[in-house]
């Protein structure tokens, strides 16, 4: 603890944690409210070393209680986790605040969880918010069932706030840049099948907005892999880039849930593990490619994915509420399985829907000169026909079903009209439209799927 | 197989509705559900809201009655519906943002004003439904606890995403109208504080007076209890004098303070002025404020040095008093009352009181202007933002369908203002940390930061927001009826021009009045800000004059035998003038060639008679079009990349008002892909061409009317497309006339539906112009061929009058080149179509339901087609040959080989595409050739037209 502040009663506990390279967070707090003393910060994280800004002990649990502020008049639902963002000048900070309830002692309280960051960081933050909040949200799910068992939850919230430092600190050296110059990229070559095979570029690509814009690219040399990485990233947003990351020359990172395209290098047998549990985490499902062998996999559609997902945390937290013991913290990398949900470990599966969209871009584009902006050009006339077909189809839809009032039934008309007959153009539309409208596959698609899930699900069970 | 227990199993509870709860399950509290509202219906998400719609909440937190709000933005009840204000406001308020110290600081005799910095809160209520960016500031009252009124602005939504994905930009407008509203209290605290010290000198004299009344009164040596009594409040009256001047001293020194905030948004011009404020008060009352010598100036107060005065010059400082006693409002200073200075049951000043009422209203008006800006779902403000930044990267083509990108209504709200709210010009605007993107390249706040119009600077000085407004409103308000007028009347005139035309137009008149174009070039800043966009209403309308009067050298190709006569007798007419332009250009073409040739890819292997000039002379445009002409084979091709010519394009506008000139008529050769098809490239705006089509009820544009034609506009035409579509099933053949270049005439009795038609059919025309300018929406007299060329969409009136037989006329005399859709007997005579590309978008049996939807569908359809002629402009190795043996028609080949083996398209596809390239490489290379405007090329098809009926 620093001098020059009150002594913290009861002494606040800290961890420092080693990361490697600059952590632009300053400090992370678990505070919650106590009854009688009003908002106490029980715990605190601080990366270990040069920080761009210090903040001492008690500025951080002055900060940490201010979070709390106002909750006293929370009357949100059991189990909700609201998220308050604080940007405050006077202190030059930042705040992500998560507020939760939770059994502390037997007692109901409202509790915090908060990281602390730079105000100069807030453009670097801001694209990151959903991702560091929804891992987070995920970790306090863990946490509540932990302070409900009357266990500390400090040690469930580590397992996540140490990878959120590691992967803020991953961003801030290896994120891609909001503009990508295409010449760093396939696009850039003189032609099509000099940098990598036609066919396969086609296949990466289609994936990769086949999945939403969310990809990763493993292999054995860096700058191959980068320069896939900055090729799909050309088909993001700004925003969408700046929440891509760049793989490491010398070592791999780790795979982070929620970034949209990231590059991993293979260790030196030429394997890359990937973790079922993070994979399946991640908002959107993913395109797997591996420029060593040219191979490109992609997991199931939006509305599997999410259902493979809620199954699975579903699982994961039933099993944590069923461990006897604090010490027996289930970790991340476990396959968590009950009688009544086995996941399916083979999610990546060979693309299967061939588009015209893609084909006819990849086949165009090296048909004009690279070296002048002819081809940002063109890039930029696809993007914006994606775009205008994504919210057409969501208006389509929209028409359709009164905003959702009522059940689409017209996916057949709506792929005439919409001129989507090939499968692989309505499956890259219908991405563009989730991430505009979150839970549209699961509107048009998800009731004959958990149907027929449920039916599968029974049936298996005898 | 399946037997009866299998059949049974599926009536077994699962995990989705279990009847007897396992004690080991998991509550749902502390689970995920399966099936979230979002999968149910991804619209439902914000329902649960208890108000309709976004709206900013403005709130007090008063030390009287605690959080309370003021003011909702739109200040309608129904809005908020049944949302707890009350109740949110005590929640957002509730934050205690500032913990800074306020008041007397140990060691300080005087109390301290606390410049705290804005704090940034986004939080919410997840039962509600309701998620709100909070903006925190502070303001100064000098009769409120600490001198401070903490207030908070809040943009409430249903939509937490929405909050987050646009936070900066919240923040942005957000700190503007803070530092408005700060700016506008710092100038009435001055004032308060200048009231305040004025009858705390009156009360100091007063007192001072009967302090001495009383010593003289009582004895020498003694003093009375009154007596004591009167000098100690003489001395508090002098102590609050000190404090209070102290206060004026710090308020002026505002803007020395570092500031800590890097988002803060300052207008310099506002801070500047509030400073010089204070400070001449500061400097007024340092001298004004010696309480001891207030009666002697006889209430005037004096030059008498305080202790802490700055020494100045003393006529100085009776100039400056007499300047202050002179600008000195009718205040008549009041007596203070002892220990009436913390009295905490008075009346608290409002937020309007707080400021001055300047800045109050301009800091309403952008909250206001900020609701509309953020009003609508996000999914729609994201895509029109991204649709945007993506357009800003295709110019060279968006002028083919896309509205203009600086102009456009919805966008404008969208665009952060570009003046500070009481309209300072934007360069007084200090960016500490300009925000970057959220959602994509935001263009926006790079917008902002461009210079304002002229003319707004001219209104800088009048600081009334209002009379801005006022003056950009009359603006709108008059220009389509002087627009109208002003046509009318150059129509008039280049009537009697017409006549002459007949007899044929000299050479020299037309190069007049093209100079007369040229000596007033197009204002080159027309990627306007949202309140410069009013203004250069103002430039446009005054230029349209002189751009329906423009002038141009005709150029055409000799059709051969097979050309008709009318179109001979053009070309003939136009001969003579072509002869000379020709004799010139042969002459003053080597000393143009070192300026005027473009740079171009060395790699290309184009040979150099297909080299692209760049025209400074106007006289040099029409021989370009004319050597391609009389050389057919010869391929002009764009071959630099788009990029490089931007800067010198950046703010065409394609056929606007104001760039109706001449154009450089440099074509593809179309001619060459069908014996059949020939072309002929007439000047826009010839003198013969206006004239003709002089009608007393001309308008100007079917959709603009005369100005900027916008998204909305166009959307609400896609309704009236959508019924087109429906109700005719020969659309496509319409459709793919206007795409091809083909003039479509829409012929009815009816003004109304007619107009409705070409409203509709605009759409599709290809390069319509900055305000509709290839589309006349209603014609009640005959045209003329050069009309043919100039306008693609044409509403008819048919009328059973001499000058109906006469437009009858025409139209059978130049049906070779037109469509003629009848909306009165519902046909359409045009060429058959039996292309695929437009299937989708004139499909009568379609599904979708509503006019926007279906214009968003046109929209994706028509961006698809500009992507596929950018392609077929710019694949350099089309339209080059490989080696010096290989002659056009191998070229030729190549590019039909291009069209129908790579883009799949048949013979009238191609067209369509070839048109479309024909009008990029126009636009593209009009910048460099110096000409403002392409003229579209006018060609004619030789294929029998079909009647089509319903």
């Amino acid at each position: 603890m620093s001098s020059g502040c009150p002594p913290q009663s009861p002494a606040v506990a800290k961890s420092e944690v080693a990361i490697e390279g600059e952590c632009p967070l300053l400090a992370a707090t678990f505070a919650y409210w106590d009854n009688i003393l009003g908002p106490r910060v029980r715990h605190i994280w601080v990366p270990k070393g040069d920080q761009l800004m210090f903040l001492s002990d008690g500025e951080v649990t002055f900060l940490a209680n201010h979070t709390l502020n106002g909750e006293i008049l929370r009357s949100a639902e059991c189990g909700a986790v609201d998220v308050k963002f604080f940007v405050l000048a006077e202190k030059g900070v930042i705040i992500v605040s998560l507020i939760f309830d939770g059994e502390l002692k037997g007692d109901k309280n409202t509790c915090a969880l908060s990281i602390i960051l730079p105000q100069t960081e807030l453009a670097f933050y801001l694209p990151l918010h959903t991702i560091c909040v929804e891992r987070l949200k995920h970790v306090i799910r863990k946490g509540r069932i932990w302070m409900q068992k009357g266990y500390n939850i400090i040690s469930v919230l580590s397992l996540e706030i140490v990878p959120i430092m590691e992967l803020l600190a991953s961003m801030k050296t290896h994120s891609v840049p909001e503009d990508i110059d295409i010449k760093d990229t396939v696009l850039n070559d003189d032609d099509i099948g000099d940098s990598c095979h036609e066919d396969f570029l086609h296949k990466a690509i289609s994936s990769h907005l086949q999945t939403c814009g969310c990809s990763i690219v493993v292999g054995s040399n860096p700058e191959k892999v980068n320069k896939i990485v900055r090729t799909l990233c050309l088909f993001l947003t700004p925003a969408e880039r700046k929440c891509s990351r760049l793989c490491k020359a010398d070592s791999s990172f780790k795979y982070d849930t929620g970034l949209f395209v990231q590059g991993l290098l293979k260790d030196s047998t030429g394997s890359f593990v990937l973790p079922f549990r993070q994979v399946l985490y991640s908002p959107y499902p993913t395109t797997h490619i591996d420029v060593d062998i040219n191979t490109v996999k992609q997991m199931p559609p939006c509305h599997e994915h999410t259902y493979n997902q809620r199954r699975y945390m579903r699982s994961e937290l039933s099993t944590l509420w069923k461990t006897d013991s604090e010490e027996d913290i289930p970790p991340d990398t476990v396959i968590h399985t009950d009688e009544t949900f086995t996941p399916d470990l083979n999610i990546f599966q060979d693309v299967m829907h061939k588009d015209t969209l893609v084909k006819s871009f990849i086949d165009e584009v090296f048909m004009l000169k690279p070296g002048l902006s002819l081809r940002s050009t063109y890039l930029a006339q696809f993007l914006l026909l994606l775009h205008r077909k994504a919210l057409t189809l969501l208006k389509y839809i929209e028409d359709e079903t009164q905003k959702g009032k009522k059940p689409f039934r017209s996916l057949r008309n709506l792929k005439t009209d919409l001129d989507l007959t090939v499968e692989g153009d309505l499956n890259i539309v219908l991405a563009f439209a989730e991430k505009l409208r979150a839970g549209l596959h699961s509107f048009v698609f998800g009731k004959p799927f958990y149907t027929s899930m449920q039916e599968r699900d029974v049936l298996m069970s005898f | 197989m399946i037997g009866s227990p299998d059949v049974v199993a599926f009536t077994k509870e699962d995990e989705y509705g279990q009847t007897n709860p396992d004690p080991w399950a998991l509550p749902e509290e502390f689970s995920v559900p399966l099936y979230p509202l979002a999968d149910s219906n991804p619209w439902a998400k914000t329902s649960y809201a208890k108000f309709t719609k976004d709206f900013i909440l403005i709130s007090e937190f008063s030390e009287q009655v605690g959080p309370q709000p003021l003011l909702t933005i739109p200040d309608d009840p129904k809005v908020c519906g049944t949302f707890d204000l009350n109740y949110f406001s005590l929640r957002i308020m509730s934050v205690d943002y500032q913990a800074s110290f306020v008041g007397h600081p140990p060691g300080s005799g005087y109390p301290r004003l606390s410049f705290v910095e804005d704090s940034r809160v986004v939080l919410g209520d997840s039962k509600e439904g309701a998620f709100a960016y909070v903006h925190h500031l502070t303001l100064y009252d000098l009769e409120a606890r600490g001198f401070v009124r903490p207030f908070c602005m809040a943009y409430v939504s249903a939509d937490e995403r929405k909050i987050m994905l646009q936070f900066q930009e919240l923040s942005l407008r957000f700190s503007q109208a803070s530092e408005c509203l700060k700016a506008g209290n710092r100038r009435a605290f001055a004032k308060e504080l200048q009231r305040k010290l004025r009858d705390l000198e009156y009360t100091h004299s007063v007192l001072q007076r009967e302090e001495g009344l009383q010593r003289e009164a009582g004895p020498q040596c003694m003093y009375s209890a009154h007596a004591v009594e009167k000098a100690n409040e003489l001395a508090n009256v002098e102590k609050s004098i000190y404090e209070h001047r102290d206060l004026l001293r710090q308020i002026s020194s505002y803007h020395c303070r570092p500031r800590r905030d890097p988002h803060a948004v300052t207008c310099q011009k506002c801070m500047t002025e509030c400073l010089n404020e204070c400070e001449e008060l500061l400097d007024k009352y340092a001298k004004l404020a010696n309480p001891f010598g207030y009666t002697d100036k006889g209430g005037k107060g004096e030059e008498g040095r305080g202790q802490i005065d700055d020494e100045g010059g003393e006529e100085e400082v009776e100039e400056d008093e007499d300047e202050g006693v002179k600008r000195r409002p009718s205040y008549t200073p009041q007596l203070i009352k002892a220990k009436s200075a913390k009295c905490f049951d008075k009346r608290l000043k409002t937020l309007q009181e707080l400021c001055d009422e300047t800045f109050y209203e301009a800091t309403v008006e952008l909250l206001k202007e900020t609701e509309r800006s953020f009003r609508g779902d996000l999914c729609y403000l994201h895509t029109r933002r991204l649709d945007k930044a993506l357009r800003r990267r295709q110019r060279v083509t968006n002028f083919l369908f896309e509205e203009d990108l600086g102009d456009d209504d919805e966008d404008e709200v969208g665009t952060l203002r570009p003046f500070c709210a009481v309209n300072h010009a934007v360069d007084n605007y200090t960016f500490l940390n300009p925000p970057p993107i959220v959602l994509g390249p935001e263009p926006l706040e790079l917008d902002s930061l461009e210079p304002p119009d002229p003319l707004d600077l001219a209104s800088e000085t009048s600081h009334t927001h209002d009379s801005e407004l006022g003056l950009g409103e009359s603006h709108l308000e008059s220009s389509p009826s002087d627009q109208t007028l002003e046509t009318q009347e150059s129509s008039e005139e280049t009537k009697g021009s017409f006549s002459s035309d007949k007899s044929g137009v000299g050479p020299a008149e037309k190069q007049q009045s093209l100079a007369s174009v040229r000596s007033e070039p197009p204002d080159p800043d027309s990627d306007l800000t949202p309140d410069a966009d009013h203004n250069t209403d103002l430039e446009r309308e005054s230029s349209s004059e002189e751009m329906e009067t423009t002038a141009g050298d005709d150029e055409g190709d000799n059709g051969g035998d097979q050309t008709p006569v009318s179109l001979l007798e053009v070309v003939s007419e136009l001969e003579g003038s072509r002869e000379d332009d020709c004799e010139r250009e042969t002459d003053g073409a080597c000393e143009l060639e070192s300026d005027l040739l473009v740079p171009i890819d060395t790699a290309c292997c184009m040979s150099q008679d297909g080299f692209l000039y760049e025209a400074s002379a106007p006289e040099a445009d029409p021989h370009l079009g004319q050597s391609s002409h009389h050389q057919p084979s010869e391929t002009l091709v764009v071959n630099q990349e788009p990029q490089a010519l931007l800067p010198l394009q950046d703010d065409y506008a394609v056929g606007s008002p104001c760039s109706e000139s001449p154009a450089a008529g440099l074509e593809l050769p179309v001619g060459l892909l069908g014996d059949a098809v020939s072309r002929i490239s007439v000047e826009d705006g010839s003198d013969c061409t206006m004239s003709a089509s002089t009608g007393s009820d001309r308008a100007a544009s079917p959709l603009g009317y005369g100005e900027v034609v916008t998204l909305r506009q166009r959307k609400k035409a896609g309704q009236g497309a959508l019924r087109f579509v429906r109700q005719y099933p020969f659309a496509m053949q319409a459709l793919w006339c206007l795409l091809s270049g083909r003039t479509l005439v829409v012929l009815g009795a009816d003004e109304g539906r007619v107009r409705r038609l070409v409203a509709a059919l605009a759409l599709f025309v290809p390069g319509p112009g900055k305000c509709g300018e290839r589309v006349q929406a209603w014609l009640s007299c005959p045209f003329t061929l050069t009309d043919l060329q100039r306008w693609k969409l044409i509403g008819l009136q048919r009328v059973a009058s001499p000058v109906g037989s006469s437009m009858l006329y025409s139209l059978s005399r130049y049906s070779r080149y037109i469509s003629i859709l009848d909306a009165d007997q519902k046909t359409l005579r045009c060429p058959p179509y039996r292309g695929q590309l437009l299937a989708n978008i004139a499909d009568h049996r379609t599904y979708i339901r509503r006019g926007s939807t279906y214009f968003l569908h046109v929209q994706s359809t028509l961006c698809r087609l500009a992507a596929k002629a950018f392609l077929f402009t710019f694949t350099h190795h089309l339209h080059l040959p490989v080696s010096s043996t290989e002659g056009p028609e191998v070229v030729e080949g190549r590019r039909r080989c291009f069209l129908q083996e790579q883009l799949g398209l048949g013979e009238e596809d191609s067209q369509i595409l070839l048109y479309l390239s024909q009008l990029i490489t126009q636009q593209y290379l009009r910048p460099a050739t110096g000409s403002s405007a392409a003229a579209p090329c006018f060609s004619f098809n030789y294929t029998t037209s079909v009647l089509y009926k319903i």
